[in-house]
């Protein structure tokens, strides 16, 4: 195969990927109302026990090494669902984010920024932790995650309340979450 | 095919003129002022060059030196219009920045060497050292606008980012424009001199398509849904103090 070649492959995965992708961008917007009902309850409490170093320790000094890795892997799955879950919830409350920081409030735009930081973090953190959970869930004696992600997701629920009290309507979505 | 030829010159500039009065007009030159930069250099360019063809007796010389020269101009607007996009895009953004600018910064040195590569092994397409030039730039800066371009789709999908409308298709446009003659600049080097008309078609079409996405996403309505100002409920308030309660418990 010449260098041509190769480049005309690239060419067009190139034209084809980048028109997908943009896709998305260009087509409107859906209605906040209709999002705020896609939103999946987070149970932070739960997360943060399934990723526990401590936890993690205790089944492994109390069970079966094999017994141990089984439960092990079943309880990364769970967290990874909860990451998906968090990182999908945080997609629509930037959503909400981006509405807000078109309000003629200052106080509510300030907010609407803070949500949308948080929900870009929260984002990245998904993409970054839920690699590390499927390497723990191979190997169970790689190092516990970080549980940065609760407290981001943490911080996001607490400015959707602070949406609210700012007299923004968030269609009951700090309830959803 | 001479028709063809004169349309896909003529038309696209004639199209991007009215791009640039639409873009003047909404006030949109503050968020993407080296676009606009790029824009209106095109267009110097495009009469400059049309001059010389028109000019009797015709320099062929002159011509290709003024597009080699224009070209390499184009290039590093074209490179600057990216570092905007990605700053419109991600690096503005406190959250994705620190951790974004590495990553991006890494994949342009691919791209950079990719480039490299591909300009040794097309470097002698033709006798002439002016069409060598050419032909290297122009392969360069449209394999490091098409991957940069697509990089930037990729995170923002990752990320879930939305563009303004606009925005979003200024990158589509130059994302396709790239890729076009990305391969135009492959099979004008597969295939030679005999190659040459039917990649400056492809080339040309290209840009033309990449034009009429800047037009039609200048028209297109903000992705953002607007949110009424609305009073608030009693059961919304309920909904807080429930949250608030839940939060204060924890």
């Amino acid at each position: 195969m010449t260098a041509a070649t190769i480049f005309i492959v690239l060419g067009l995965v190139a034209l084809i990927l980048t028109i997908y992708l943009a896709k998305g961008h260009l087509s409107k917007g859906g209605d906040l109302e209709k999002l705020a009902i896609q939103l999946r309850p987070v149970d932070i409490g739960a997360f943060c026990n399934l990723i526990s170093a401590s936890e993690q320790e205790y089944l492994r000094e109390h069970l079966p090494p094999r017994e141990f890795r089984s439960i092990h892997r079943e309880r990364m799955g769970a967290a990874v669902e909860y990451v998906r879950c968090a990182a999908h919830n945080a997609s629509i409350l930037m959503r909400l984010g981006e509405a807000a920081c078109q309000h003629s409030d200052i106080s509510v735009q300030e907010a609407g920024e803070k949500l949308l930081e948080n929900g870009l973090r929260l984002r990245l953190y998904a993409i970054q932790v839920i690699p590390r959970l499927y390497v723990s869930m191979a190997f169970p004696q790689a190092g516990p995650t970080p549980d940065l992600l609760a407290d981001t997701y943490d911080n996001m629920s607490r400015q959707v309340v602070t949406l609210n009290c700012l007299h923004f309507p968030t269609h009951g979505m700090s309830s959803a979450l | 095919m001479l028709f063809t030829s004169y349309y896909l010159w003529i038309a696209p500039h004639i199209l991007l003129g009215a791009f640039l009065i639409c873009l003047l007009r909404r006030r949109l030159q503050r968020q993407l002022p080296i676009f606009v930069g790029y824009v209106v250099f095109e267009l110097v360019q495009f009469i400059v060059l049309f001059t010389i063809f028109l000019h009797t007796p015709y320099h062929p010389a002159t011509y290709k030196w003024a597009l080699v020269t224009g070209e390499g101009i184009d290039s590093i607007l074209e490179l600057g219009v990216i570092y905007e996009l990605a700053n419109e895009l991600l690096l503005s953004r406190s959250a994705l920045g620190l951790v974004l600018r590495p990553t991006l910064q890494a994949i342009l040195a691919l791209l950079l060497l990719g480039a490299a590569i591909g300009s040794g092994a097309f470097s002698g397409i033709s006798v002439e050292r002016v069409t060598n030039i050419f032909e290297m730039i122009d392969f360069s800066s449209n394999l490091i606008e098409a991957g940069m371009v697509l990089a930037l789709f990729i995170f923002a999908r990752a990320l879930r980012v939305s563009w303004h409308s606009w925005i979003a298709g200024v990158a589509l446009g130059f994302g396709v424009s790239a890729s076009i003659a990305l391969i135009s600049a492959a099979l004008r080097a597969e295939w030679g001199k005999r190659a040459f008309g039917a990649a400056d078609l492809t080339l040309m079409a290209g840009f033309h398509v990449c034009v009429i996405i800047w037009l039609v996403s200048l028209f297109l309505s903000d992705r953002t849904p607007p949110f009424p100002d609305g009073k608030l409920k009693v059961s919304d308030l309920e909904l807080w103090d429930q949250e608030l309660q839940r939060m204060v418990q924890r």
